[in-house]
């Protein structure tokens, strides 16, 4: 089974699962973050400009500060994220998934002039697109990793059934598919969820509208409400 | 379309996380995928080549604009990949014009720079409807991805540019350094044979990102369907009425294998077959656990109510007053000095500002040494804080004996000096002893414990002699004092040897000069 999915064990026996971001969302969030920037610094160099030869040294110095140090910033200071990282929901965490360290961060931000190589983050695209994890090359010498952030968000609303206890015999991930139809039911149309009811005749014992109605209550009363 | 075959896992996905899925999927038949793109770009590029061969910008181009026909057989190779059917490079390539034959009009016109080229293509190619149709599906598809076709599009573009330079950048710096090239004349000659090589080299690099930017697109399709038809749901939904099915075909034969065994246990133990014949058939056990499971052990519910902390939103601080007030002290700072005649007054404001800048970072800084060192410090300056002192409750009992003040009389000396003449001698040197204890913890503030011999108290007193700044001195009388009485005491208590009265009215007399000012 083809995913994207990474997972990592931790020492107390827990799976640990996000999914790593591709090359994609990861090129536009830069692309973000390097417009922030320029906007940045053409605002300094407007206020700048009046200070003659003394405000171009600034100028100079705050540009070298941006350009290296804020990802850096960003990413240990707020949680894994640059604007352009926060706007794709994008996290830098370690590859143990937990939150960046101040090296790990400096490392993978500086080598990202061996990403740059030979132009224009080629080396970095390309090592994004053949890592099994889309790491570039700074990630994997920091050990760092870019996930998304799992939003906790809303849950969908659930249909107005009257909740039924399950039938017996519905494993982890049967009743998920069972939950998942229920809160998709504004979502698919009513004739794909009838049929996808239909298919569980041989389990719920009942067919069509009967059986979707059954399944929904199914699944609110799986999802808590009695 | 069999779902069980899907190679992917099939779960709700994000238009980004369906992208990513499509760079997984075309990096695993990267070569193919590749060829197949390429051969048929290559046979243009070629003709273009023997009929252009004066114009390469149009030659070019043309090529460009031919990509929805190039796009089609890695996307057909992709989708027979997604059911994992692997499709060889060859097969497909004879299928070229099938693929091609449907809407390729409207694809190298109207349609040619669509933004979501790749994210439409398999409604074409894979559904096969055009017109109204197509029209309806592609407005459903769009619904919540055409942002990420979009943007999958303009990425693609971007990059195809990029690693074009970044290839020529390669080469360049491939180049050794003896081979001395000048630059500027040969690049703006503009030789035709140059142009064409670039052309060769975009001609690549367009060939390299196709597969991805047509795997992503479909992959960005198949999520959108997933989404749109629970392909989720139903493979799970498939796989719970086969394990049904196949458990139902096993159960009968585990029901004989247990009846077998029970058989034997019954022929061995016949004693049971009376406790047997109340279990009934094996429906009745069903319908018994179910009962069971369905009643109230197996659905009690608890509901746990308490406070915790929620996570506050930070609201955003209002521009603070005393920014405002230092800027302007700055501004009057910088406004004091004349005005230079050249009129650059922001020279004085940066100057203000870093200054004030410098004075603070010094001022917290010296604080920040203050504060870090400050032990060092105190102990240099002898400011020794006392160690917070938890009062220990003084012990009501030692050795056995009572040594509370209360449980003193008035005068102890005449009350011990009683108690020996009525031929009481263990309570009344007893007396004396535990008095003197009383005495040492009330005033002297000694910690003794159950953990201390008489002995060892004795020895505390002693080594306090020499004076300690926390805790009130002990005299070298009081001292000597203990010492003698802790030996008697001893003797007396362990020994059963009672000490001549003329020492007992000894020690009571020095009991009462050490302890005089009671």
């Amino acid at each position: 089974m083809l995913d994207t999915a990474y997972s990592i064990e931790t020492p107390e026996g827990i799976d640990l699962k996000a999914q790593a971001a591709g090359p994609v969302p990861r090129i536009l969030a830069y692309a973000v973050d390097v417009f922030y920037r320029s906007l940045i610094l053409l605002a300094l160099g407007i206020a700048l400009a009046f200070a003659d030869r003394a405000g171009m040294g600034i100028w100079l110095l705050c540009s070298f500060l941006l350009e290296w140090f804020y990802p850096v910033f960003f990413e240990v200071v707020r949680n894994g994220q640059t604007p352009g990282k926060k706007a794709f929901g994008l996290i830098v965490v370690n590859d143990n998934l937990t939150p960046v360290s101040w090296g790990a961060s400096l490392l993978r931000n500086l080598l990202r002039f061996a990403d740059f190589l030979p132009f224009g983050y080629a080396a970095g695209t390309l090592s994004m697109v053949l890592n099994k994890n889309f790491q570039r090359l700074g990630d994997m010498a920091a050990g760092t990793l870019v996930v998304y952030r799992q939003a906790g968000g809303q849950r969908p609303e659930l249909p107005k059934v009257a909740p039924l206890a399950p039938p017996r015999g519905l494993q982890l991930q049967d009743q998920l598919a069972v939950i998942s139809l229920a809160e998709r039911h504004g979502e698919l149309s009513e004739a794909r969820q009838r049929e996808l009811a239909g298919l569980l005749e041989p389990v719920t014992g009942k067919s069509g509208e009967t059986g979707l109605q059954y399944l929904r209550a199914v699944g609110c009363w799986l999802l808590g409400s009695r | 379309m069999d779902l069980n075959r899907l190679a992917v896992r099939a779960r709700l996905r994000s238009p980004w996380e369906s992208i990513d899925l499509g760079v997984v999927l075309a990096r695993r038949q990267w070569w193919p995928l590749f060829i197949v793109w390429l051969l048929p770009a290559t046979l243009v590029f070629g003709a273009t080549a023997l009929l252009l061969w004066d114009s390469p910008g149009w030659a070019i181009f043309l090529v460009w604009w031919l990509k929805p026909v190039y796009d089609r057989l890695p996307l057909l190779i992709a989708s027979r990949a997604l059911f994992g059917e692997k499709m060889p490079a060859g097969a497909a390539l004879k299928q070229f014009f099938s693929v091609n034959r449907r809407d390729w009009l409207a694809w190298l016109s109207w349609r040619r720079l669509s933004p979501t080229r790749s994210f439409d293509m398999p409604v074409t190619l894979l559904e096969q409807s055009s017109g109204p149709a197509r029209g309806a599906r592609i407005g459903v598809l769009h619904r919540k991805h055409a942002s990420a076709a979009t943007w999958l599009t303009l990425t693609g573009y971007h990059l195809e540019v990029i690693l074009g330079l970044a290839l020529a950048a390669l080469i360049y710096l491939l180049i050794p350094e003896q081979v001395e090239i000048d630059w500027m004349p040969f690049l703006s000659s503009g030789a035709i044979w140059l142009q064409w090589a670039l052309n060769g080299l975009y001609l690549l690099v367009m060939a390299a990102v196709a597969p991805f930017y047509v795997v992503c697109g479909f992959s960005l399709y198949i999520g959108r369907r997933i989404e749109l038809e629970a392909w989720d749901i139903e493979i799970q939904f498939r796989n719970l009425v086969e394990r049904q099915r196949r458990s139902e075909k096993t159960a009968p034969l585990a029901a004989q294998l247990m009846l077998l065994c029970a058989l034997g246990i019954f022929a061995a133990t016949p004693a049971l077959q009376a406790r047997a014949e109340t279990g009934g058939p094996p429906e009745q056990a069903r319908e018994q656990i179910d009962e069971i499971l369905a009643g109230e052990n197996f659905h009690r519910m608890e509901t746990v109510k308490g406070w915790r902390l929620k996570e506050f939103k930070r609201e955003d601080e209002a521009f603070p007053e005393w920014l405002i007030a230092l800027l302007e002290w700055l501004e009057s700072l910088s406004a004091d000095e004349s005005p230079e005649p050249n009129g650059t007054s922001w020279g004085p404001l940066v100057a203000g500002l870093l200054e004030v800048l410098l004075w603070i970072g010094a001022i917290g800084l010296a604080i920040y040494l203050l504060w870090h060192y400050r032990e060092q410090l105190g102990r240099a300056l002898k400011f020794r804080k006392k160690p917070p002192r938890e009062k220990k409750a003084a012990p009501e009992t030692l050795f056995g004996l009572d040594v509370r003040q209360s449980s003193l009389p008035a005068d102890v000396c005449a009350e011990v000096l009683r108690l020996w003449q009525q031929g009481e001698q263990r309570a009344g040197l007893g007396l004396l002893y535990r008095a003197t204890l009383s005495h040492l913890i009330e005033d002297y503030l000694f910690e003794f414990g159950d953990h201390l011999t008489e002995r060892e108290c004795a020895r505390l007193v002693e080594h306090r002699r020499g004076g300690n700044q926390e805790q009130p001195p002990v005299s070298s009388a009081l001292s000597s004092f203990v010492q003698q009485l802790t030996t008697a005491w001893q003797q007396l208590a362990y020994a059963h040897r009672a000490p001549e009265t003329a020492r007992v009215q000894a020690l009571c007399g020095q009991w009462q000069e050490v302890f005089a000012h009671d």
